[in-house]
This record gives structure tokens, sequence and C-alpha cells, in this order.
């Protein structure tokens, strides 16, 4: 019988099958490999979608019937899936195959991350009675399309700095060549950051709705709430100085990469480190 | 900046600067990341045994157990606003006066200085193919208007114009999120209210200070109910409320979680609940002259033991004291003494050595317990500009990412029977994307010319 759990087990392996091939690909510079990557890439998505989909159905089956976006193991697999449908996108629009090398192994260490780690609790729970809200799944979906974002920028960033790095020690590192021009990757970034920084804004707002109709209060300096307002100013930052001063390159690289540090720790480190309302996320 | 200007043109410069946006900015990151760090909200005497008193002075002289609250947090909220007004203030006038600018003539010259440029060659002549370009142009979104060209006939195009100014409605969407959220600290209040069920209360315990607040109507609990899931962790809070007017009954709801009430801009949100003692029928008996006397004490009510003038009164409540079961909390005060003296007093165990106060062995024949509700009550008048101030940061944000100010001039000059036309562009942001769009421009205009 196929379950969720099945599909979403299977998907950890193909996403770790990408992230080889891509990885491969960059290394060997050979294209097909990239274009098996993006083949078994959109495979998995599609894969992933369904195993979502069915843990949707199997909690109504059980009688809890809420979207799988209520626990730490979920939002995780749905961060891997908007991580990969935005690189996709991506990938698509600008035919730049090079760029799934770090976009898919985020993807993978969180499948893995999820199903592997003994914190993470995969089993299908009943909803708090704080969580029992629409907003749950306009809150979460939002956030997560804007870390995922995010994330992406961070992949763009790094290839940016590795590419930099090579084309500084010879003309023809590894990379060098077989990914787009650096103006091209800064100018990805920047969209990504923007587009992230859009999401993110939805999700810190849709949140503060959201606690106002449950808690009347819509802003109470929790600290997953705070580290979200840091994760925004630190974005707002970076578009700032790429905007007014004119920043490029690796200055903005770096930045992308420090904004991305900060999501890294609203999303993990304030559950583990921190106490707060959000507390239900650690399991 | 100019010798000229004196001390008021440096404050706005320096208040306007970007500089000031990034130190800002960096500030309430820094200031905010400690406020998640230090426990919140503590009081001084337990600052002191958490961290001891050298660093627990330094706490408390920075108000880093209450960061959010702190004057210098406050002012650093204050110069982020004045900071975004003033740069905001001082840039629009440029913006409007370049997007009123207009060429009035073309001329090749000007054009070949632009970076994203093309040239192709019609068989029309220019007059023609100026009309036929801009009927394209049209039909891509690009409302066009003719000028005259020093040599030809020239064509200026643009769309996106209002997007330069989205900027703005994010930066004014920022005031007015902050503004609503200081409209809520002045006129509004947030409190807490516990109603035991079949009670009614009208007053609320301020969440800030310790002062009550009295509301213009009163609340009545009828019913607080917990559900479970099958495997035991809750599943819904709900409260059955009933407010009263006079003691005329205006308005009856059911509240849960996310789930609120709203009464003449106040809402009631279930926030917590607990048992609580109704009354107890309790037995007190003189061991020194063995006289039993039972009396039934209503919680935090003082009574007279009969025959004494000794008063009595049950101060707290438990429903598992210690795992011994429920257990009432009795203060005593002998007649003509000061001090009074208490003790808990196990329900279910009436041999218990400890039931006993003074010279009075004590028993509970009957303890009455009951539910409360807690309520977190709130009235914000501010909140509709800070939603208000969202939606409009959100339309700003996200209008500024999806569009750009595009510009297009075009230049047709006559060449043999035909034309030769030059074209120009440019974007007030994400050029590779212009560049990509004008590509495809020009692609279709060379198949239409």
């Amino acid at each position: 019988m196929v379950t969720s759990s099945l599909l979403l087990s299977i998907t950890t392996f193909t996403f770790l099958a990408c992230s080889v091939l891509y990885m491969a690909g960059g290394v060997f510079r050979q294209k097909q490999l990239f274009f098996v990557g993006s083949m078994v890439a959109s495979g998995s998505l599609i894969l992933q979608t369904a195993g979502i989909l069915l843990r949707w159905k199997e909690s109504y089956d059980l009688g809890y019937g809420h979207a799988p976006l209520s626990n730490l193991y979920e939002s995780l697999v749905f961060a891997a899936w908007a991580i990969m449908l935005i690189y996709l996108v991506l990938e698509y629009r600008t035919k730049q195959r090079s760029l799934g090398i770090f976009p898919c192994l985020i993807t993978f260490l969180a499948m893995a991350y999820a199903s592997f780690s003994t914190n993470v609790d995969a089993k299908i729970q009943p909803l708090l009675p704080a969580l029992k809200s629409n907003w749950l799944i306009a809150h979460v979906v939002t956030c997560f399309i804007g870390y995922a974002a995010f994330a992406v920028a961070a992949g763009l960033s790094l290839l940016y700095l590795a590419k930099g790095k090579a084309m500084g020690s010879s003309n023809t590192g590894p990379a060098s060549g077989f990914v787009p021009e650096p103006r091209q990757l800064d100018e990805l970034n920047h969209q990504m950051v923007l587009f992230g920084f859009l999401w993110l804004s939805v999700g810190i707002i849709t949140g503060s709705v959201w606690a106002n109709s449950a808690w009347g209060t819509y802003w109470s300096w929790d600290p997953k709430e705070t580290w979200s307002l840091i994760t925004w100013l630190v974005y707002a930052a970076v578009l700032h100085a790429r905007t007014m001063q004119g920043w490029r390159g690796n200055r903005v690289a770096w930045m992308s990469l420090l904004g991305f540090a900060c999501v890294i720790f609203t999303y993990f480190g304030v559950n583990f480190l921190l106490t707060g309302l959000h507390s239900y996320a650690t399991k | 900046m100019d010798q000229k200007h004196g001390f008021g043109q440096q404050l706005i410069g320096a208040l306007a600067s970007l500089k000031l946006t990034l130190f800002v900015f960096l500030a309430l990151a820094v200031g905010s990341i400690l406020g998640t760090l230090l426990p919140q909200g503590l009081s001084e005497p337990e600052l002191q045994r958490h961290f001891g008193p050298g660093i627990a002075g330094w706490i408390a002289a920075f108000g880093l157990h209450d960061l959010y609250h702190t004057g210098w947090f406050r002012l650093l909220l204050l110069l982020l606003c004045v900071n975004l007004a003033v740069c905001s203030l001082d840039r629009l006038p440029k913006t409007i006066k370049l997007m009123s600018r207009r060429e009035e003539t073309l001329s090749a010259k000007k054009l070949e200085k632009f970076s994203t440029r093309y040239s192709l060659s019609s068989q029309h002549g220019p007059e023609e193919a100026r009309s036929r370009i801009a009927k394209v142009l049209e039909t891509a979104g690009f409302p066009s208007q003719f000028v005259p060209g020093d040599q030809g006939h020239g064509l200026i195009a643009e769309k996106g114009r209002w997007a330069p100014y989205m900027v703005y409605v994010v930066h004014l969407s920022v005031l007015v999120v902050l503004f609503g959220a200081l409209l809520g600290s002045i006129l509004g209040f947030k409190g807490f209210m516990n109603i035991t069920e079949g009670e009614v209360s009208d007053s609320v315990a301020a969440t800030t200070g310790h002062g009550q607040i009295m509301l213009p109507f009163s609340v009545r609990c009828d019913d607080f109910s917990v559900a479970f899931y099958d495997q035991g962790t809750p599943k819904e809070f709900r409260s059955d409320l009933v407010i009263l007017e006079n003691g005329k009954e205006v308005r009856k709801q059911t509240i849960r979680v996310n789930d609120p009430l709203t009464y003449q801009g106040i809402t009631f949100y279930q926030s917590s609940y607990g048992t609580t003692l109704k009354e107890a029928e309790v037995e007190f008996q003189d061991k020194a002259n063995g006289k039993s006397e039972r009396i039934v004490l209503p919680f935090r009510q003082i009574r007279l033991i009969p025959g004494t003038q000794d008063r009595v009164q049950v101060v707290e409540y438990e429903q598992d004291f210690n795992r011994f079961g429920p257990a009432i909390g009795i203060l005593l005060q002998k007649d003509g003494q000061k001090e009074s003296s208490g003790s808990w007093i196990l329900v279910d165990k009436p041999d218990f050595h400890g039931n006993r106060i003074m010279n009075y062995g004590i028993r509970v024949i009957r303890a009455e317990a009951s539910q409360f509700t807690g309520l977190q009550v709130k009235r914000d008048p501010g909140v509709w500009w800070v939603y208000g101030g969202f939606t409009a940061m959100l339309l700003g944000i996200g209008l500024a990412y999806y569009t750009s100010h595009r510009r297009l001039w075009i230049l047709a000059l006559p060449e043999g029977k035909g034309s030769k036309v030059i074209l120009a562009g440019r974007a007030s942001k994400n050029s590779l994307a212009f560049e990509q769009e004008f590509n495809g421009l020009c692609e279709r205009l060379k198949a239409e010319l």
C-alpha cells in the first residue's frame, strides 16, 4: 500500500540523486548530467507533491483533518518542496542548469533532516487549538515561499563567490565558463532576494493578523517574531545597499548569505535555543 | 555638501542619509537579538537570582530585561521614522521632477549614448516606419508619443510610470503601521479577566501596571469546557459568554481560541482556564474543649467560628496538592492577635496529622470546586491603521517587485528610399530583464518594418 511516508522517503533519495547529478555535471562539465539531474528533480517534485497531498488526505482519514503544515517534519518537507519548485521555475526561465547545485543540496539536506533526525517526529498529529485557523495555511505557505527564495538566493551567492574564487586563481577553474556570467548571477540573486522579501513580508503580516485574531496582539516580541523581523531588516539592508549605494558582487553575495543565516536561525535556532509562542514547532 | 548650506541643511542631509538607515537597521537588529537572548519580563529580584547582583545591575540599567519597551529602543524606532520621513520628503520632489521631464526633440547623437540600443533598416519611409512602430508598441503596452527629431521623426514611449513611486508607498506604510501601534498603546488597553462559571464580572486586570479597568458592561460565563482528542491532547477550549448591560442580556456567543468575541470595540479572547474553589464546608474542633463547629466558607471570604471571635477564610485551593489530592489553604486569625497563621488542609485525608491550625483540628466536609475561564481582553483603536499600513506595504513591495519604469526613445531617419531606425531604452531597475524585453521588441519591429 502506498503511503505518504513511503513517497516522501523515496523523494529524499531522489533528491540525493539530483544533488549528485548536478554536482557531477558541474565538476565534469557535462551538460547531459545537468539535463538528467533536471529531469530527476522535476520527477521528484511531482512525487513529493503527491506525497504531501496524500499526507493531507491521511490526516482526514485519522479524523484530524488538517493541512500538512503543522509541525517541524511537515514544515521541512514543505520547505524542500518550495525550494525545488522555485529553483525549477528559475531554471526554466534562465535556461541555466548549473544554478541547481546548491538548491538541490539544500533540498536534500532538508528532507534528510526531516527523515532521519531523532529530533523530528514524522507522525501525523492532531492540531493544537491555537493552530486551528485558516490563517495557518496562509501564514506557513507564505513564510516558506520566502524562506525558499532566500535559500535559492543563498545558493546563487555561493555560486557567485565560488566562481569569483575560481576566476581569481585561474581562468579554467572547475566551474568557470560553465556557469552564468557574474553579472547575471548578481542580478538573479537580487531578483530572488526581492521575491523572498515580498513573501517574507506577507508571511510576517499574515502571522501578525492571525496572532491578533487569536490572542489579541499583532506583535508581542516573541523570539520567532523578533527573529523574523531581524531577517527582514537584514534583507531590507541588502536591498537598500544595492539600490541606493550601488553595491554589487561579493558584498551583496555575503549579505545575502548573512540573511540566509538569519533565516536558518529563525527556523531552527529559535525553536531549539529559545522559547516562545512557536514552541510546538520543535517536534 | 555645499559649503553655503547651513547647519539645518547638514542636519537634514544626515537624517536623510542611507548611512543612518543602515545604522538604524543594524542597531534595531542587534537590539532585538539581545532581547531574544535574555529572558524578557523578569522582575529585578528574579534577575538578581539568575545573574547575580553585578550583571543584574547592568541589565537593569539598560533595561535589557524589558528591552522592547525601553527608551533607547523606542528612540531607535523614532529615528527610523524620522529617517524614513526625511529621506522620502527629500527624494520625492526629485523623482517627480525626473518623471515629468520629457525630451522635446530627439537626435541620433543622443541615442548613440545609450548602452541598450539597436538599429535596423526599413523599406518604409521615416514617417510610415514611425507609425508602424507606434502600433507595435501599443500592443506591447507601451503608449507612445511623437516628437520631432533634429532630422527624421522621433517617438518616445514609456510604461510603468508609477513604479518609481512605489518605494514611497512602502516607506509611508511603515510609518502608518508604527503610528497605528502608537495610537493603540495610547488610546487602547490590554488586560486579563478570570470568570468562574456562572459568575459575572466587569473588571479587567491591566497587563501593564497593576490597575483595574472597569468595563462599561459586564460579562457572564455560562459554561467553560475542554474537548480532548482520543490520544489525550486538548482539541478545543470554549467558553459560552453573555454580555450584560444593566443586567439585561444583549449578546450571547461561544468563543474559542482563534474565534473571539467583540463588543463595543472590546475583544475577548479565550486564553486560559483553571479550577478554583467555590465554597467549602469545614468542621473546626477546638482541641481545648472538644467542641466542634461546622461552617460554610465561600472562597476568600472571612467568617467567624461560632461562639468565638476567631476569624477564618479559605485563601488558596489546589486540585492536587503534592499528589495528596485536593487541598484548601485556610488562614486563621485568633481573637485579639495581629498575626494570622495558616495551613494546607487535605480534603480527602481527614486523618492527616497536619490538618490543624493552632488549637483547632480541621476537617473538610465538602469542597465545591468550579472552573473558571481566562480571557484576554483588549481594546485597540489603532489596529485598523496597522492593517491599512500592512496592505499598503504589500501592494508597494509587490508592485515594486513586478514592475519598473521602462522608457524607449526611437528615431527614424531617412536612408535611401527607406529609413534607418535607431532604438534606445532604459529601465529604472532590473536592466537584464529589460534587455530581454527590449531585444524581443526589436525582433518584432524587425518583422513589421
